[in-house]
């Protein structure tokens, strides 16, 4: 079995802020092995992003703040390096694409540039020619029509979709190890995520690029991920393959978001169903499972203890319930 | 861009129709017989009305307007009312180089004290250097420019009173020269001149760099793993200086209107005490002149700043 | 904090824009949505102007300066005449009784006291004539004070009514305005001030030195710098009312009172105004310091009140060079007054500002 590429041990992100400390990220462990696509799915404000960031250690400080944890990557704890060896890390061994493509890109630089200048930082015996010849390279790979002359353009002058593009060639210029995509496709329209979600399983396949993948659409994560991280107030309270995830979901969370999706051999006039209550407080955490006022199968011990993720099923399926499906 | 540029040039031909016309206008109107007031106690029927004709105020007033026009394309204001024998025009040009030098450092003080010290702020956002700055900038800022110039002016006074340095608190050195007693005469007045805009910018500079810090494409620069400094420097400054670009041209306005306060409170002697002057000696062709020529530096100057940004930000160029 | 806070800041921090939406703060008649979801020990919801209040008191620097606007105003108003009744009388060379009312006037001139520092008789000492300093600090702030709110009045009726209809109904009237406006801009305030005071000015004293109380003492110009900077403010203000009722029509609610069939008069009244009167108060409070320092630059300039009046500016041109003298106090009093008064208006208006929009706060 091959060793893993990243191992996050107990995370702990906090952000301090006037209201009180939020904990958007409250005690997170996973692995990604080499060249595996990892899906991380939630809703609106359970920590998927944050989660992302903290492995990039791109958290705004303040008012955020990494309070506890090791993010080991190749073996060594990003935590404790210093702030160059990061910068030399990002961008070359472990890259991230962003949600909305319209302001990702510097509108006073041309595309090329902003590529070639990953391409010039990371990689210092490279020359001017050099880098400008990858750079066109990757403008080709991630499908943009006559790369050359585009090269040269502002991104105002690309649509969404196009930008997203270029978003994917910056982050694979220099071939990473891993690439963060945070929901990548969502201001997408949806024939163009359809495009973009083959570009990036087809070039991660290519280039063994382990990819962690956000999003709070179970549609994206069947097609394209092997492993799947459900994540709720800060918490992963679901881990399986995404085989699993769909046919046997263990945590009535999972269950829930499974059920909510609208179907197209429902009956006609059938109501959507819907999780019911309010998303959970993170200034304030519940004792006890976060999930407990809204799951439809609580008991008392789960306002009491909260549960770790243990095995569910078969293989490595595991799920923080007391009492899963 | 020619299309833009054609239409600010036919704006600006408005404006400056309507400012000529008011400042016509007013003279027109002005009471008082300026005739009568030049011969004084040597009223003479005949004189009187060879002087009218001699001026052309015997004319309608929408010819004695396109006179107006006409002369002014030449750059001929007639001559002062007060002092007969010269020219407006020559009156002015005797006046222009003082103003025209302290506006010019004042110009580029500001600039180069108000852009770097935003920027800073900016980064130090919400530390003591911010704070004390900006706290400082919105004093300096909101006072008027006079009085601190009447502040300074004291300064200088206790100063020379303690320490016997004798720096002249009023008055101005020989234009466009920089010999030490120069300086010590010009010193003070830039310097008050060019603290209230560099406040300004440097306010302004510093909410700007604020904003851009914030954007999405910051965050993808440092994703990237380019280093803190480059981040700041090349990504994030160009953009915060693309707002900055359009006070150059407004700060004009400011720097016309200040420069009358500064010259008053230290005495010197350019186009904004001629002004003055003229004014409480009622020589309406010199404050017309004045009037009319500062207010076309101002159009111009915010010309300029349109065409500059134009120049410097990629998205609007594309349009 | 409520969850909807919550989750913009961590998306925040998480690097994602968040969008809030604009809501109309006027219709507290719509359903409180934050009523609906059950928050048992959540306390009642504040409106919009509940919430601005509070923010505002918790300004510091906003209070004080309002605190001491309201001060400078008071004493602007009743304190001459109080000061006129304090004090005891003195009996001159001539063998006269002189009492306060005529010591603590203004506008009186005696030799005998010249350039006194403070005293017992004379509060804040007296100037190069003789006259009380105090009393002509306290008519040159009335005069400040008076000239800004006239203005501020013709700003605001001119400017908000010109700027909304411009901006709602667009047309010839929004194209006059742009054309109003950018002669204003390229004509200074104070270029044009200087120009109708100094062409019409000595005329004005000979015609309006009849008018009672106004037109005494050297203050009929005031008239015409009040009409100066009245002229070069409104289009600005219209200008901006213009821009803001252009945002706010873009709104939906606007478009749901117009398929109601609410009539045009009725939606700039019940809609567009009301949204615009904090911006409106923001704008007037930041110019009225503006029109403080206009009418005192002029008057510095010999342009504006004349003697025996006496006006912030006026005192501080008359004796500027009086710095060098033992008795620098006489042009830095007006200074500090003037700087003082500036300030708290500027202060004001910020603190306003953030009041009613504490996003545009960094």
């Amino acid at each position: 079995m091959a060793t893993n590429l990243l191992e996050v041990n107990n995370l702990k992100t906090y952000f301090y802020t006037r209201g009180g400390v939020v904990k958007a990220v409250n005690d997170v462990s996973f692995t990604i092995k080499p060249g595996e696509t990892l899906g991380v799915v939630g809703e609106s404000g359970c920590g998927k992003s944050v989660t992302a960031l903290s492995v990039m250690h791109l958290i705004a400080n303040p008012p955020g703040k990494i309070v506890d944890g090791h993010i080991n990557f190749n073996g060594e704890d990003l935590l404790e390096k210093s702030t160059e060896e990061l910068s030399d890390i990002r961008g070359s061994k472990i890259s991230m694409i962003f949600q909305d493509p319209m302001t990702s890109l510097n509108p006073v630089f041309t595309v090329g540039y902003q590529i070639a200048e990953t391409v010039k930082r990371h990689r210092k015996d490279v020359t001017n020619d050099q880098a400008w010849k990858r750079t066109v390279e990757m403008l080709d790979l991630v499908h943009i029509p006559d790369a050359k002359r585009r090269a040269k353009s502002y991104p105002h002058e690309f649509s969404g979709g196009m930008r997203q593009r270029v978003m994917i060639a910056i982050a694979l210029a220099c071939n990473p190890q891993l690439l963060i995509a945070d929901e990548p496709t969502t201001a997408l329209d949806v024939t163009i995520q359809a495009q973009v979600l083959e570009l990036m399983k087809g070039l991660s396949q290519k280039y063994r690029t382990a990819v962690m993948l956000i999003t709070h659409d179970l549609g994206v994560v069947a097609g394209t991920c092997q492993h799947v991280n459900v994540m709720y107030a800060g918490h992963i309270i679901e881990s399986a393959s995404v085989k699993q995830i769909f046919e046997t979901p263990a945590h009535p969370y999972t269950v829930g978001l499974l059920q909510s999706i609208p179907r197209l051999d429902e009956q006609r006039g059938t109501r959507l169903t819907s999780i019911p209550g309010q998303p959970p407080d993170l200034i304030n955490p519940l004792v006890g499972c976060p999930y407990a006022p809204r799951c439809p199968k609580v008991q008392a011990r789960c306002h009491e203890e909260r549960p770790e993720l243990m095995p569910v099923g078969r293989g490595e399926q595991v799920a923080a319930c007391f009492y899963p499906n | 861009m020619i299309q833009f540029l054609l239409k600010r040039l036919v704006g600006l031909i408005f404006v400056l129709f309507c400012v000529t016309f008011i400042t016509f206008i007013m003279g027109y109107l002005a009471p008082g017989d300026p005739i009568h007031f030049i011969m004084g106690q040597h009223f003479n029927v005949k004189l009187y009305l060879q002087l009218r004709h001699l001026y052309g105020l015997d004319l309608p007033w929408y010819q004695q307007y396109f006179n107006f026009l006409v002369h002014i394309l030449h750059f001929d204001f007639g001559y002062s009312y007060k002092q007969q024998q010269l020219t407006v025009i020559s009156i002015i040009t005797t006046n222009l180089p003082v103003t025209l030098e302290l506006g010019v450092w004042a110009l580029l003080l500001q600039f180069l004290i108000g852009i770097p010290l935003g920027i800073l702020c900016a980064i130090k956002a919400n530390t003591w250097i911010d704070t004390a700055n900006m706290g400082t900038a919105l004093l300096v800022y909101s006072i008027p420019g006079f009085v601190l110039a009447v502040f300074v002016r004291f300064a200088i006074a206790q100063i020379d009173q303690a320490t016997g340095a004798g720096w002249p608190p009023t008055g101005w050195g020989n234009p466009w020269q920089y010999t030490w007693p120069d300086i010590q005469a010009k010193l003070a007045p830039i310097l008050v001149f060019a603290l209230g805009g560099a406040a300004y910018i440097a306010r302004l500079a510093r909410t700007s760099m604020l904003e851009v810090l914030r954007q999405d494409y910051i965050r993808t620069a440092r994703a990237k793993g380019l280093r803190e400094r480059i981040v700041i420097y090349r990504h994030a400054l160009r953009n915060a200086l693309i707002p900055l670009v359009t006070t150059f041209g407004y700060s004009l306005g400011f720097l016309v209107t200040g420069a009358f306060f500064i010259e008053n409170i230290f005495n010197i002697p350019g186009l904004g005490s001629i002004t003055v002057t003229s004014v409480s000696t009622r020589d309406y062709p010199v404050i017309q002149a004045t009037v009319i020529l500062l207010t076309i530096a101002i159009v111009l100057g915010n010309l300029l700043s349109d065409i500059l940004y134009m120049i410097i930000d990629p998205r609007i160029k594309a349009e | 904090m409520s969850i909807q806070d919550k989750n913009t800041e961590m998306n925040d921090a998480g690097g994602m824009l968040s969008t809030t939406p604009i809501s109309s703060p006027l219709h507290e008649s719509t359903v409180d949505v934050d009523n609906q979801q059950e928050k048992p020990d959540q306390q009642k919801s504040l409106t919009p102007s509940q919430q601005s209040m509070r923010r505002f008191l918790q300004d510091k620097r906003a209070v004080i300066s309002l605190g001491m606007i309201v001060f400078l105003v008071l004493v602007a108003i009743v304190g001459p005449p109080i000061y006129q009744h304090i004090g005891t009388p003195y009996t001159n060379d001539a063998g006269k009784q002189v009492g306060p009312e005529v010591y603590h006037n203004p506008y009186r001139h005696d030799l005998d006291f010249e350039d006194l520092p403070i005293s017992a008789r004379f509060w804040l000492g007296t100037d190069s004539v003789g006259a009380d300093l105090l009393a002509r600090l306290m008519q040159s702030l009335l005069i400040s004070l008076s000239v800004a709110a006239a203005v501020e009045v013709v700003d605001i009726l001119f400017g908000v009514t010109i700027g909304v209809l411009a901006g709602y109904y667009g047309g010839w009237i929004d194209q006059v305005l742009a054309r109003i406006t950018d002669v204003m801009f390229a004509f200074p305030g104070l270029l044009f001030a200087i120009l109708l005071t100094g062409i019409l000015g000595p005329a004005s004293d000979q015609f309006l030195d009849t008018l009672p109380v106004i037109g005494q003492y050297g203050n009929a110009r005031l008239i015409i710098v009040s009409i100066a900077f009245a002229l070069t403010s409104w289009p600005v203000m219209a200008r901006y009312v213009r821009g803001q009722t252009l945002q706010i029509k873009a709104n939906q609610y606007i478009e749901a009172a117009r398929t109601v069939g609410s009539s045009d008069f009725k939606i700039i009244t019940r809609h567009i105004v009301p949204n615009l009167i904090s911006i409106v108060i923001v704008a007037s409070t930041l110019n009225i310091a503006g029109t403080i320092i206009g009418e005192a630059g002029i008057s510095l300039l010999g342009l504006g009140v004349q003697d025996p009046g006496s006006s912030l500016g006026l005192m501080i041109a008359e004796r500027a060079d009086a710095i060098d003298t033992p008795h620098p106090w006489e042009v830095l009093l007006p200074c500090i007054v003037l700087a003082i008064i500036v300030l708290a208006f500027s202060f004001l208006g910020d603190g306003l500002r953030d009041t009613f929009d504490p996003r545009s706060k960094d």
